[in-house]
This record gives C-alpha cells, structure tokens and sequence, in this order.
C-alpha cells in the first residue's frame, strides 16, 4: 500500500517533469527530494520482479520461519550466502557449503578459509552496503550478537535473513539442521547432525552415574565475567558433568570475586585457543589476593579446553567432550576415548602441575 | 561585522548550499562500493526519465536505498542539532548550552531503552520512546530550571548536568541488571549511529517536524537578537519575551528529541557548528538560524562519511567521529575569531 503510494507520487513527479522540461531549478529539488526519501521502487517490488523473469520452472523460492519466528523467502538456489556471525560461518563450512559463502564477519576465523573471505565488517556494526555489494541471496545471523536494527534494516530493503537463536546444546544441533534445510544441504546436515548426537548421548551415558563437579566457567578475568544459567554455555558444562557455581539470569554476569571465595568451586574452567597464554595468565593470578585464595587454583584444579565451547556450533561438541574427559577421566575407559582425549588429558595435566 | 542584508543573507546561505550539496556528492560516491560521480550524473539523469529499470539491482540497493537515505538522514539531524543548540544558546543566553549539556540524549536514550525492555516486538515504539524520554527530560530540566518563577540559566544548566548524570547512572543500572540481547545496540546508539535506515513511515513525520520547529524559530529570530541583549532590554524593546521563549523552547527540544530519536546522541554539533557559524558570519540569528542549520548538515554528512570509509568495511559511531573532528576545528575557529 504504503509503497505503492510513493510509486504513484513518483510516476506524478515524472510525468511533471516531463511535461516542464527542467523548468526551474526547484523541479529538480523536488525530484531529488523524491529519491531520498524512496522515490526508486522499493527492493521487495524489484525482486518479486526479477523472479518472476527468470526462466526457472521449478519453484524459484522457499518460505521458512526462522528460530525467532520470522517469514523468510530463500531462492530455491543458493548460491551467495553472507554470513554475520563467526558460529554461522562454522556451520556454513561444516555443512559443505563453504564455497558458496560470499563474505563474513572479522571475527570468522574457523576455518582458515573462513578468514580469507571477503569482510563485511563486525558482527554488531557490519557495514550493509558491503553486504549489499556481495549480492547474497541468502543473508544468516544469530539473535545472540547481531543487532535487530542491522537485521531489519536488510529484510526492508529486500534481502532474505535467517535468523538463529540457539540456546543451548541441543539447540545448535537443531539450528544445524535448520541451516541445512535454508542452504539445501539436508544430507550433510542429517550426517553431521547424527554424528553430533550420537557423541553427546555416548557422554550422557558415560557420566550418567557421576556426580556434576561443581565449577567456574571464567570467561574473563579483569573484571571476573562467568556465565549465567540460560546461556549456551552453561547448557554445554551440563553435558560435560559439570555445574557452575554460577546461578544467575543474566547472561554474561560480572562477579564479585567474595562471593566465588564463598562458593568454593571444585574446578576452574577457561576457555582458550591458545593452551599457553592461558598457562601464562592463570600463573599470574596464582599471585593476586583474592584469587590466591580459591581451593582450586591453589591445587591446580584447573581445565583449558577449546574456545569453541564459545560459539554455538558444531565444534562446541569437542569442547564439551574435552571438558567431560578432564572432568571425569575415571567414566572414560581407555577403548571409548575419542582422538583428542590424550591432548585433553595432557593439557589437563599441564595446567594441574 | 556588517549589517545583514537580504542579498548578503541569500549569498551565504546559497554558498552553504553549495558546499553541502558538493559534500553530498562525494558522500554519494564514496563508502564500500566506489561509484563515480559520471555514473552518478548518468542513473540519476535516467530515474529522472522514468527508466530507472535499466540500472543494475545492487546499485540500486546501495546508491539508492542505503546511501542516500542515510545522508539525507544525516542532513536532517545535523540540521536539527545545531539548529536546537543555536536557540539554547540564545534561550539562556550562555554559549556552553547544548541540547546534550541539558541531559536531553541521556532522557532520549532511557526512553527508547524503555521501550525495548517493554515492548522489544515493536520497532516503532524505541524511537518513540526516545522522544518522550527526551520531551520528559527537557520538562524536568527545565522545572528544575526556574527560579522565582523566572527562568535562570545557570540553574537550568545545573539541572541538566545532573539530569543527564542521574538518567545515565539509571542506564548503567538497567544494562548492567537486564543484559538482555536485545539492548546491545544501545552501546552504538549511545555514541550517535546513522547507519540504521529509518522507516519510510517515520521519515515523513520526522521531516514535517523538523520544518515546522525550524520555520517556529525562525519566526522569532529578530527577537532572539534583542533577547541576547538581555531580558529586560528586549521587553522594553517589545519583545513578547515570554511567548518567545515558549515557542523557543519547545521548537528546539522537538528538534533535539527527533533528531535523538533517529539517530542516538551525536555530541558536538549543536555545540559548535552555531559558534562557528556565528565567528564566520556574525551573530544575527536571522542568518544564525538557516546558516546553522546547513552548517549542521555540512558537518554530519561530512563527519558520517568518514565514520563510514575511514575503517571500511568496519564503521565507526559517526558521533566518535563529531567529537574527534569538532574540538580541533572550534580551536582553529576560535583563535581565528580573538585575532
């Protein structure tokens, strides 16, 4: 209706113009004024158009709603997707469809092929003519760190948006799957997807009789951030056997260090992609008042597993495996362990001295 | 400073015009997607003949519905601050007035949080919520404000100081308590953002009002001037003082809650752009007002076009932009002026 309307005031301006010729210097202000403010045909109008000229019989689009309840249209082909968050990106490239990702976000660093694609800015400020210059037919962001306004700002001018909200493990596997139907890549979601399940339930099983270890997950030290009980995160420690000590609605709660002294946790968790630099500054909180004064940092009860415990994709399932087999070695006979627990146990090892 | 003239106010402003129009142009041709100004000329010569069918589709989507309606945006607010900052300054006849030294983005922003946390469905209701955010705070500062029943303009800054300290302490509080993901996008919001299209809807009520507060204070520009000589002066001179300052303080805070609501708080406009308008043409608010207002649209544009190619792809806070560019420009601006 609404567009509709300024399209008729357009065709009016036009025919005006026109009929004067450039007249007066003030037809011109009155036409540019027109184009400023969506004089040109709206985007959705152009693109019903050019789908209705393509020469496709099959049926040129899908319609899906995504995870926070929006109607999204999808071209039956995809073929350029922009990606603007890092855990997206992942899922992307574990569904197959890497080459098929058009651009992405500075924070996309897994895999290294991710990093060499074209940037479109940071997930919270991307820049939206860049994404625009991708030409994506399919655009995918997560609730959990894109901006509502960046999302509507893309779906008004025509663009289709996915969006994702996992909020937990179980809810990323189900965002893979999602993903896979958005992008067409059913089968290699429903294998990486089976895959992903089977390993989680074969933990569940395994650390069935054991009870949760209480723990601290330490998303960051200066001020000291933990995780609240809603998020992904959290979700993720309960598979690994493992309770924060953390019991809060706020996401990404910024605590006082009284009271985890008060709460004594079992173990200390850090996520890191570098074992090292963790190594380096857990040495140096060994030294700080407060923090010296943890039961578990002075018995080294310390876990590093991968930062990809961070991102709600399908690597997260490796961290949740290292963190079930730090946690727990006793539930993990030497036969059922998989690859990565010698790495897990050494690295375990290292920071327990 | 010479006396204003008809001719000399038509000059300047047709200069100002000029310059923002060629500060557009170049807008239009830098950011992510380079685009010459030939091609430019060209598609906008061909939508003018009503084949605007013939141009590629992402040049479309980015010249036409991202680029230009944001440096239009830009234009309208960069109007709209300095324009409300120049009133101020007369209002209370103190140059450090500022629509956000009175605590107004700090209202405007509780307000549209508000509306997030209240209803985070509707879109349409943050910036709502900024604008009765900032009308509130206005009313407040400005009860705050008086004196025996008159208006007195330390006071009234006092007031908005601690307005805006008190409405930024009750933000912290509510972002740090509802960490909700939603009210992320504040953090931008806070710094001045132009990069989020404004919906066509709310385009219209925006420019409307915008016209109608600038065409109010122009009215009264002519008394604004007696009004800088002092309070009593200008009612012996005839001034209805109190119906100028009504009309003036009311135009100027819809000025500052619209523009607020639209694009977030970008400091440093409403405070410079009408000093340096008033050291480079003179302090008559007959040309202060229209010279402000283009100089305010100059200077956002300018400021957002480099917020938007300086770390390309990645895009600063145009209001980061503002405050970086305004400070050393008022310097220059002022030793030229005390020569």
């Amino acid at each position: 209706m609404e567009f509709e309307s300024s399209r008729d005031l357009t065709n009016r301006a036009e025919a005006n113009f026109a009929k004067t010729r450039l007249a007066a210097p003030g037809r011109w202000v009155m036409l540019l004024i027109f184009f400023l403010f969506d004089a040109a045909l709206p985007a959705q109008t152009r693109i019903a158009q050019g789908a209705a000229q393509s020469p496709a019989n099959a049926p040129a689009s899908h319609l899906f709603t995504d995870e926070i309840g929006r109607r999204v249209e999808v071209p039956a082909a995809v073929e350029h997707i922009v990606s603007l968050a890092p855990n997206l990106t992942e899922i992307v490239f574990a569904l197959g469809k890497g080459d098929h990702l058009a651009g992405d976000t500075d924070f996309c660093d897994y895999p290294a092929e991710a990093a060499q694609k074209p940037r479109v800015g940071g997930p919270v400020n991307p820049n939206l003519e860049e994404i625009v210059a991708l030409t994506p037919d399919l655009i995918l962001a997560t609730r959990a760190i894109n901006r509502r306004e960046t999302v509507e700002a893309l779906a008004r001018i025509g663009l289709p948006v996915y969006v994702t909200d996992p909020h937990s493990v179980d809810e990323m596997i189900t965002s893979v799957e999602h993903v896979g139907e958005v992008l067409h890549a059913e089968k290699a979601a429903a294998a990486l997807v089976g895959d992903l399940r089977e390993r989680l339930s074969y933990l569940d099983r395994r650390i069935a009789a054991t009870a949760p270890r209480r723990v601290l997950f330490v998303v960051w030290t200066d001020p000291l951030i933990s995780v609240g009980s809603g998020t992904f995160i959290a979700d993720a420690l309960h598979r690994a056997g493992a309770r924060s000590v953390v019991d809060t609605a706020a996401e990404w709660p910024r605590l006082n260090l009284e009271e985890i002294i008060r709460l004594q946790p079992e173990v200390l968790v850090f996520a890191s992609a570098h074992a090292g630099d963790t190594q380096h500054d857990i040495d140096a909180l060994r030294t700080r008042p407060g923090w010296r004064d943890l039961d578990a940092l002075r018995r080294g009860k310390i876990v590093v597993i991968s930062d990809a415990i961070n991102r709600p994709a399908p690597r997260m399932v490796d961290a949740v495996e290292q963190l079930a087999h730090a946690l727990h070695p006793d539930s993990f006979g030497r036969g059922g362990s998989p690859a990565n627990a010698a790495h897990i146990a050494e690295e375990a090892c290292a920071c327990a001295r | 400073m010479r006396p204003l003239t008809m001719k000399r106010l038509l000059w300047t402003c047709g200069a100002l015009a000029g310059v923002l129009l060629a500060c557009v142009v170049l807008a239009l041709k830098l950011g992510a997607v380079p685009i010459s100004v030939t091609d430019l000329v060209l598609n906008l010569g061909r939508i003018a003949i009503g084949r605007s069918d013939e141009l590629p589709t992402e040049y479309r989507l980015i010249v036409f519905d991202l680029r230009l309606p944001r440096i239009l945006l830009g234009i309208m607010v960069g109007a709209a601050l300095s324009v409300s900052g120049a009133s101020f300054q007369a209002l209370l006849r103190n140059p450090l007035a500022d629509p956000f030294v009175l605590g107004v983005s700090s209202g405007a922003a509780l307000g549209s949080i508000l509306a997030l946390i209240v209803a985070p469905q509707f879109a349409l209701l943050t910036p709502l919520g900024a604008f009765l955010g900032a009308g509130a705070t206005i009313a407040a500062v400005y009860y705050l404000g008086r004196r025996e029943g008159q208006l007195d303009s330390t006071t009234l800054l006092l007031g908005g100081i601690i307005c805006a300290s008190f409405l930024s302490a009750i933000i912290m509080f509510l972002m740090t308590t509802l960490a909700g993901r939603d009210l992320r996008g504040m953090v931008f919001w806070l710094m001045g953002d132009l990069s989020t299209p404004v919906p066509a809807g709310l385009r219209w009520i925006f420019t409307a009002g915008l016209l109608a507060a600038i065409g109010a204070i122009y009215t009264t520009a002519a008394d604004l001037n007696l009004l800088l000589t002092g309070e009593r002066e200008a009612i012996h001179l005839g001034v209805d003082v109190t119906r100028v300052k009504l009309v003036v303080y009311v135009s100027a805070s819809l000025l500052t809650a619209l523009a607020v609501s639209v694009s977030g708080a970008i400091g440093y406009v409403g405070l410079l752009v009408p000093h340096a308008v008033r050291l480079l043409f003179g302090s008559d608010y007959r040309l202060l007002i229209p010279a402000s207002a283009l100089g305010g649209a100059i200077a956002i544009v300018v400021a957002d076009m480099l917020a938007r190619t300086v770390v390309a792809p990645t895009e600063l806070p145009v209001g980061a932009m503002t405050a970086m560019a305004g400070a050393p420009v008022f310097i220059y601006l002022l030793r030229r002026g005390l020569r």
